[in-house]
């Protein structure tokens, strides 16, 4: 992907670069995130804008998303919802990937994060809302969705990407692997090992690092004396990308040249999308005790909306109006009631499910614990 | 069943394993530090690679977390990797990806994904080696569910335990002790075709009516020759070779137990919290009538190797440390 440099109405690139990398980025670099769309909405790659139906249904899944992400929060306020950690602000970075995956070839290896990126690969929104209230019905994965389990000690979920793409390339499925990362995760010794290993194999794998300035209170540049960590890449002898994580097309653009990539047998990819995490880390952390809330977060929520970029840039081509948003939010409000009415009907949990699926031929201290298990369950329901 | 017979080592049955199941099953593949060309640095891959092909049959980079976390997601969709590691203790550095992961994939997605990896290492001491050569870590691992550990002490178990284990839909760690990998003492008749055992089957290698002695891997020759030596004062030892640890064959144990009320444990790896803990904590639970004397542990000190083993000896369970445990239950 070329750098661009580019004009913009509110003033110079580097200005606009300036914005972006600041507060929490260790230095100002020469490299330019790749962009399609400026945060104003207007084209800076109109060669690159693709058909509208497709920024359309981008626009609308990510407005879908948020809307989830803000009922999540509310849930968990009322305690319908376990400690969940948002995505709200990185919608462009996870659904503009993840939309660049074949549902029924390629697997998606996803972190805590991830759950905008999991529903756009085929998630369905009431097994996220029972996932998130620790429901066995929401961890079991259906066979037909190609995902991995959702991984919170990361980041092992890099070196499994790596292991799934080998295998989908030793069986010629022509699917790949999709995981992701944030910018803390980095710091792990098997984000190096899963992407070396990968790349040494030249498996079929797209590392994704959603660098959103945060992990938890520590500040991106606390992780790494690199200015950008996809630079990492050449250290691996793949191809490393910065893209603007917050613009959805380039977001798109990009993952769509790795998968491809991966596909063809020109081995894994490695891209950091920069964004921001404007929301807190989970629903159960305060930013407020660690940064100040009306500088860097205010400005990437008000000036660097991923779906605010969109709906101008819509705006401005007469593909959207008041009247339109205006049908689509009481569709998705619909959508998410009717998700969250059927995750509320699912019967209570069955405690058996405590020692279940722990080996494929259990053990005899299984089958005993079993046992006692099942008496305890008759003992809380006497 | 082949009828046919072979004289094998340990080592040339685990060969023989791994052989049959490249022939047997496409998605089985190996890989490792040095198993292509080079065969393993004890040479156990020997000749596979270039039977089987570069695809079924190769080399890793330097990752002990790589190897194990690649063969989760490999294994997720469809392989069956058989991985090795150069010594049992290299594997701490993929330590997270066995707790964190082995253990707990399929529990995680409620079934959609096993783990059918099998990852095999040497173990023990007794070879004059470096440091993190001569580790024998199954505790370590007998704590986590999810996980199976095979143990086996022969070249007809080797070979068959390591069929089962390939086989085996859930992750089996599979020991080798190094220096019976080639010991001429436990040269045997191993059928050439495929043949397996099943996990959980402990092996009585004697019967007896005195006191039970219970071990595993390299250990049990060490054992044998103390119960030879009882013999011949008159003391009748039944032996048990566990063959796997995870799943423990309790009821074997338990029966011999109620024979005797007199046990042993014995185990080259460190005393406290080991394998043999949990062992006599089980026989304690399900069968303290039936003991007649406390019950005795013959285990490694809690000490690391030394450099080159030049003091572990003074460690590691030899027979006369048995024979000496042996006298003692008995005059409990």
């Amino acid at each position: 992907m070329a750098n661009t440099r580019r004009t913009t109405k509110k003033g110079t690139a580097d200005q606009a670069n300036e914005a972006m990398f600041a507060g929490s980025m260790p230095v100002l670099s020469e490299l330019t995130p790749f962009q399609i769309l400026a945060p104003d909405g207007k084209p800076v790659r109109e060669d690159l804008i693709p058909d509208l139906d497709i920024v359309e249904e981008m626009y609308r899944q990510m407005s879908r998303l948020r809307h989830l992400d803000d009922k999540f929060m509310l849930l968990y306020k009322s305690q319908k919802l376990g400690n969940y950690a948002q995505f709200g602000g990185q919608e462009a970075s996870q659904i503009g990937s993840a939309m660049a995956l074949d549902q029924k070839l390629d697997f998606m290896a996803p972190m805590y994060r991830n759950t905008a990126a999991m529903i756009t690969h085929g998630w369905s929104m009431k097994q996220a809302i029972m996932y998130w209230r620790g429901h066995p019905e929401g961890w079991r994965i259906p066979n037909d969705l190609n995902i991995l389990p959702i991984i919170i000690s990361i980041p092992g979920q890099i070196v499994h990407a790596a292991g799934v793409a080998m295998g989908l390339q030793m069986q010629k499925t022509g699917g790949i692997a999709m995981t992701y990362i944030g910018e803390g995760g980095t710091s792990q010794g098997d984000f190096h090992i899963g992407v070396n290993f990968a790349a040494a194999r030249k498996a079929p794998a797209v590392f994704i690092i959603e660098n959103n300035g945060w992990a938890i209170s520590v500040p991106r540049k606390v992780q790494s004396g690199v200015d950008h960590l996809m630079r990492r890449a050449e250290g691996y002898g793949i191809p490393g990308y910065l893209v603007d994580g917050n613009d959805i097309l380039a977001v798109h653009t990009v993952a769509k040249k790795a998968v491809q990539d991966a596909r063809d047998g020109k081995g894994p990819s490695l891209i950091e999308q920069m964004t921001y995490r404007v929301r807190p880390h989970t629903t159960g952390d305060d930013p407020k005790a660690y940064r100040d809330e009306n500088a860097d977060p205010k400005f990437w929520a008000e000036q660097r909306d991923p779906i605010a970029r969109v709906r101008q840039f819509l705006t401005d081509e007469k593909r959207w109006n008041e009247d339109r948003e205006v049908a689509m939010m009481t569709e998705i409000t619909q959508e998410f009631q009717a998700a969250l009415d059927a995750a509320d009907a699912t019967p209570a949990p069955d405690p058996k499910a405590l020692l279940e699926y722990v080996f494929v031929n259990p053990p005899q201290q299984i089958l005993e614990q079993q046992e006692i298990l099942a008496q305890r369950i008759l003992e809380v329901n006497t | 069943m082949s009828q046919e017979t072979k004289q094998m080592t340990m080592a040339a049955a685990i060969t023989d394993a791994m052989d049959i199941m490249l022939e047997q099953d496409p998605k089985v593949v190996i890989y490792g530090e040095d198993v292509g060309n080079l065969g393993g640095v004890y040479r156990i891959t020997t000749g596979l690679q270039k039977k089987h092909g570069e695809d079924r049959v190769f080399d890793s980079p330097l990752t002990e977390s790589g190897i194990i976390g690649t063969a989760i997601g490999a294994g997720a969709v469809g392989m069956r990797p058989v991985v090795e590691l150069q010594f049992g203790g290299f594997m701490m550095p993929a330590f997270d990806q066995i707790f964190s992961h082995v253990s707990r994939y399929r529990y995680r997605s409620r079934g959609r994904y096993n783990v059918p990896m099998v990852v095999r290492f040497p173990v023990g001491g007794g070879t004059g080696l470096l440091e993190q050569h001569a580790d024998s870590p199954e505790a370590h691992l007998a704590h986590l569910p999810g996980i199976k550990i095979a143990y086996p002490s022969n070249p007809y178990d080797a070979k068959g335990l390591l069929i089962s284990a390939i086989e085996d839909d859930d992750p089996v760690f599979f020991f080798e002790t190094i220096v019976r990998y080639r010991d001429p003492k436990i040269r045997m008749d191993v059928p050439t075709g495929y043949y397996n055992i099943p996990l959980g089957k402990a092996r009585i290698a004697r019967q007896g009516k005195d006191i039970t002695i219970i071990g595993y891997g390299g250990m049990m020759q060490n054992i044998e020759m103390a119960a030879e030596a009882a013999a011949s004062a008159g003391i009748e030892c039944e032996v048990i070779d566990l063959r796997t640890i995870v799943p423990l064959d309790i009821e074997t144990i338990l029966e011999s137990v109620s024979k005797t009320g007199r046990v042993i444990i014995v185990h080259e790896a460190s005393k406290t919290a080991g394998v043999g803990a949990e062992i006599a904590t089980q026989i304690i639970e399900k069968a303290f009538y039936e003991l007649e004397a406390p019950i005795e542990r013959v285990c490694g000190f809690d000490t690391m190797p030394s450099p080159f083993n030049s003091l572990n000896h003074l460690s590691r369970p030899e027979a006369h440390h048995i024979a000496a445990a042996i006298q003692k239950v008995l005059s409990a």
